[in-house]
């Protein structure tokens, strides 16, 4: 968080380490042939929910996070989380390793090394999963899905059509069971409501949360003129050096809003209508896309200092006062913008998405998974992950009578402990569920619904949030705001986008990881990285995007593009 | 003629002070800042308005650090493994200086021990078989995978013996003359005159071992046996990392709020106060040797 571009270098670079440590420590592995052993099972009743008879072990690596807000006591390996799986299946949690974000990545390196694989973990990354199916050190878990996945638990998966669990099978076989990751499209605008007001601007007349580029560009330039912040220094749109990402979750600060009404959606895999696979970020939309930045960059709309200013200092900008336009997923509210609330209390930010001229808002399905969990070869009894998938998001999620059987479960969700508590540190939600909480949310905030009615306890504290704001719009705490904000005002605007049939959605070909890949990635990043920004500073001008285009090609590029045919059309077939 | 040359002496001494001064500034302007950020609220230090003074002033993030039971766990595991480092670097640099001091006559061998040190003071094993050995040993998650892969630092012995050899060999000769053994000349002779060194390869030992988290990151597989530094650089979160990592919005947001600029830079602030309080007890024995004047030649 500290300095995105640095750390986009440094996450570039460290990636590439760690991918050769792994690749490494696998092959080490893989050479060493050891036979594997399957271990004697341990009984159990049957069903989904079939209790061990005698308490199963289970070695674990847990993905942690450094703020997990435990009850004085409970750590990772001991908590309510734990204990309810403990009582319900009888399998009692070991922690093999527990660590944080990359240096989590290094103990899975550490422990394949090892040959020391815990019996159950989590993978952040594809290609890893790759690794670990290609030398046989994962189990096979399509009949522990089959048999044992609660209907609750297949019908979510059901939701994504097949594309979630495709990304965790190999030859037909499931090797792991995914995260799912559900469409968070659009890149929200959020634009401080109240400096709108105070121009006097009048933008959107129309009421349907969609504004043009040359509306967003009138934005930016009444703000700059007007300085509604009065910071004295105000600055129009500012963007992160790296300018473009790969997903919605990600595209704080990124040019994907506005690209995406050229028809340009940069560094994803698309397809075109005679199955040829091309690069987004170098098709000849991504060109006019540039061409409109590059066009801001000169008229001083566009930050003066982009390419330098950091992800940081873009939010001190909002903070501070000097900008009042901000992309991102619709959550932004929640952990970016509410500085903003707190350094200035009457601070409102309304969210829009750019549409083109026929109302259309172009948009990319989501990556369907994100994260695996997988069990290591040989291991008693690989079902205990498909059980507990359906303890913590069939049971707990749906249990009406959670707060009297597992009071200490409801008593954490209701204090808000982190979800990396839960042995299964990934989210497992329905296709649907953005949506669907959002409408009891909003149901129940207009009197529609009772409280009772509204399914999920999030959905009941976020609903106590947003009234507790309207009550007192102008006093109201920075977390009421942000909640009314970032539901009331970004997911809104999803699902009227959704209801109005106004997204125009675009299916990447590809999300996957090629050999190329993994050893051009890193400077074939560099390098895009490098020609956008001169091209959007004016230091090269707009045909040097061609220039990029064939030094990409060049450099991996083409290689790149023929693996990524070959995996589209392997998969057709 | 005096005066102009007086002026022009003191017109050097002063652009000198400036430079030092400069010089100073630059390394103390950056702490104020933490400092200043410390004291000021989240949203002032996300806003980039902290100076040198805190804005929005406020002592909330030391008092959540007071109550962070994790940091003070890790507070004491570090300074556990600085004394328990500094006691084994100390015995076993001076005990291993002490004879490659000597000459290769009245050390047969000595060359090659000395060749096979700086063999591994140059080429390290690598993390992964360093890894292996310490998982072997039955280190892992004990104070000592983080002491004894540390335990004699070569270029420290290198110093030393390099100090030792420059100690009159005649002091030594004297004190055989009045019957003390090896280990009396080691301990009454070297020793005392070789406190500029000891006190520095003793810093060395102190600054290195309290700032390093490499170590616990690998040989650690709790977070609570975390040293503190190992913990504060988890606390420092990468966006990228949670939401590529199937992390939910809850995890998103508690996330964030530890890795609120007040929060960071107060811990920041705790854990340097024992590296500021040791400097000034070391500085004495830095500034000078006690050799000079000890012998005529």
């Amino acid at each position: 968080m500290k300095d995105q571009t640095k750390q986009f270098r440094r996450q570039f670079r460290s990636a590439l380490l760690l991918g050769s440590l792994t690749a490494a420590a696998v092959w080490m592995t893989a050479c060493g042939s050891r036979e594997v052993k399957q271990e004697p099972e341990v009984a159990a009743e049957d069903g989904p929910f079939g209790a061990y008879q005698e308490t199963l072990r289970c070695g674990m690596g847990r993905s942690t996070i450094a703020n997990p807000k435990f009850p004085e006591g409970d750590t990772y390996e001991d908590n309510a989380y734990t204990r309810y799986l403990k009582n319900r299946l009888n399998v009692q949690i070991v922690d093999d390793f527990e660590a944080n974000g990359a240096d989590y990545d290094r103990q899975v390196s550490l422990s394949i090394a090892a040959g020391q694989l815990p019996d159950v973990l989590k993978i952040g990354s594809k290609d890893l999963l790759d690794e670990l199916v290609e030398n046989d050190l994962v189990a096979d878990l399509t009949d522990a899905y089959e048999t044992y996945a609660s209907d609750y638990v297949k019908e979510i998966y059901d939701s994504y059509d097949g594309r979630c669990l495709d990304l965790a099978t190999y030859d037909g076989r499931l090797m792991a069971i995914p995260g799912t990751n559900l469409d968070s499209a659009p890149s929200v605008t959020y634009i401080r409501q109240d400096w709108l007001e105070k121009t006097g601007l009048s933008i959107d007349p129309e009421g349907d949360k969609c504004i043009t580029v040359d509306e967003l560009e009138l934005i930016a330039k009444t703000f700059l003129e007007q300085d509604p912040g009065g910071s004295g220094n105000p600055v129009g749109i500012a963007y992160v050096p790296y300018l473009t990402v790969d997903d919605y979750g990600s595209s704080g600060f990124a040019l994907n809003a506005v690209a995406s009404v050229f028809g340009a959606f940069p560094k994803v895999w698309l397809a075109d209508e005679n199955g040829q696979v091309f690069y987004g970020s170098t098709a000849p939309e991504m060109k006019e896309a540039l061409g409109k930045a590059a066009e801001w960059f000169q008229e001083g709309i566009l930050d003066p200092q982009f390419g330098t200013r950091t992800w940081d200092d873009i939010t001190a900008l909002l903070t501070n006062g000097q900008t009042g336009i901000a992309f991102g997923p619709w959550h932004i509210p929640d952990w970016l913008l509410n500085n903003v609330r707190g350094m200035n209390p009457e601070a409102r930010f309304a969210a829009y998405a750019i549409a083109d001229e026929e109302g259309k808002v172009h948009v990319t399905h989501s990556n369907a998974s994100n994260g695996y969990m997988v069990v290591r070869k040989g291991y008693s009894n690989p079902e205990v992950l498909v059980k507990m998938v359906n303890l913590y998001f069939d049971e707990m999620v749906n249990s009406k009578t959670l707060a009297q059987d597992q009071p200490e479960v409801a008593e954490y969700i209701q204090q808000g402990v982190d979800g990396t508590a839960r042995p299964i540190s990934l989210e497992i939600n329905a296709y649907t569920s953005l949506l669907d909480d959002y409408s009891d949310i909003r149901r129940c905030v207009n009197g529609e619904i009772t409280l009772d009615e509204v399914r999920t306890s999030e959905s009941k504290s976020v609903v106590a949030s947003v009234n507790n704001y309207l009550a007192d719009p102008d006093g109201a705490e920075v977390t009421d705001w942000a909640k009314y904000t970032s539901r009331m005002e970004g997911i809104d605007l999803i699902e009227r986008l959704t209801t109005e049939e106004q997204f125009a959605w675009e299916t990447p070909a590809f999300w996957g990881v090629t050999e190329t890949m993994k050893t051009n990635n890193a400077s074939l990043g560099t390098l895009e990285e490098e020609s956008f920004v001169a091209i959007v500073t004016g230091a090269r001008s707009l045909d040097a995007f061609d220039d990029f285009v064939a030094a990409w090609n060049e450099q991996g590029g083409s290689q790149i593009t023929q693996e990524v045919q070959e995996a589209v059309d392997g998969k057709e077939n | 003629m005096v005066t102009k040359k007086g002026l022009r002496g003191n017109l050097g001494r002063v652009v000198i002070y400036l430079i030092v001064l400069l010089l100073g500034l630059i390394c103390l302007l950056p702490l104020l800042n933490i400092l200043a950020l410390s004291f000021s609220s989240s949203d002032a230090a996300a806003a980039n308005i902290v100076g040198f003074w805190p804005v929005k002033f406020t002592v909330a993030a030391y008092r959540k650090i007071l109550e962070d039971g994790q940091f003070w766990r890790s507070f004491l595991i570090s300074v556990a493994r600085v004394a328990i480092q500094l006691a084994l670097n100390l015995v076993l640099i001076v005990l291993m200086a002490y004879p490659l001091s000597k000459s290769e006559r009245e050390f047969k061998g000595r060359n090659i021990y000395m060749n096979l040190l700086i063999f591994a003071m140059l080429f390290s094993g690598g993390m992964i078989p360093s890894y292996l050995v310490v998982r072997n040993l039955g280190l892992i998650n004990t104070i000592w995978a983080l002491v004894l892969p540390g335990a004699v630092p070569i270029f420290s012995v290198i110093m030393v013996m390099n100090f030792f050899i420059g100690v009159p060999k005649s002091l030594a000769e004297a004190a055989i003359i009045d019957g003390a053994t090896p280990l009396q000349v080691l301990t009454k002779v070297y020793i005392p005159c070789s406190k500029p060194v000891i006190a520095t390869i003793a810093l060395f030992s102190i600054v290195g071992s309290w700032n390093d988290f490499f170590g616990g990151l690998i040989y650690m597989t709790k977070v609570a046996n975390y040293p503190l530094q190992t913990y504060i650089q988890t606390l420092s979160v990468r966006l990228e990392d949670i939401l590529n990592s199937g992390g939910s919005l809850t995890t998103l947001v508690n996330a964030m709020e530890v890795s609120k600029q007040n929060l960071n830079a107060a811990k920041i602030v705790v854990s340097v106060i024992p590296l500021l309080l040791i400097y000034p007890i070391l500085q004495k024995y830095l500034i000078t040797g006690i050799v000079m004047g000890s012998v005529k030649e």
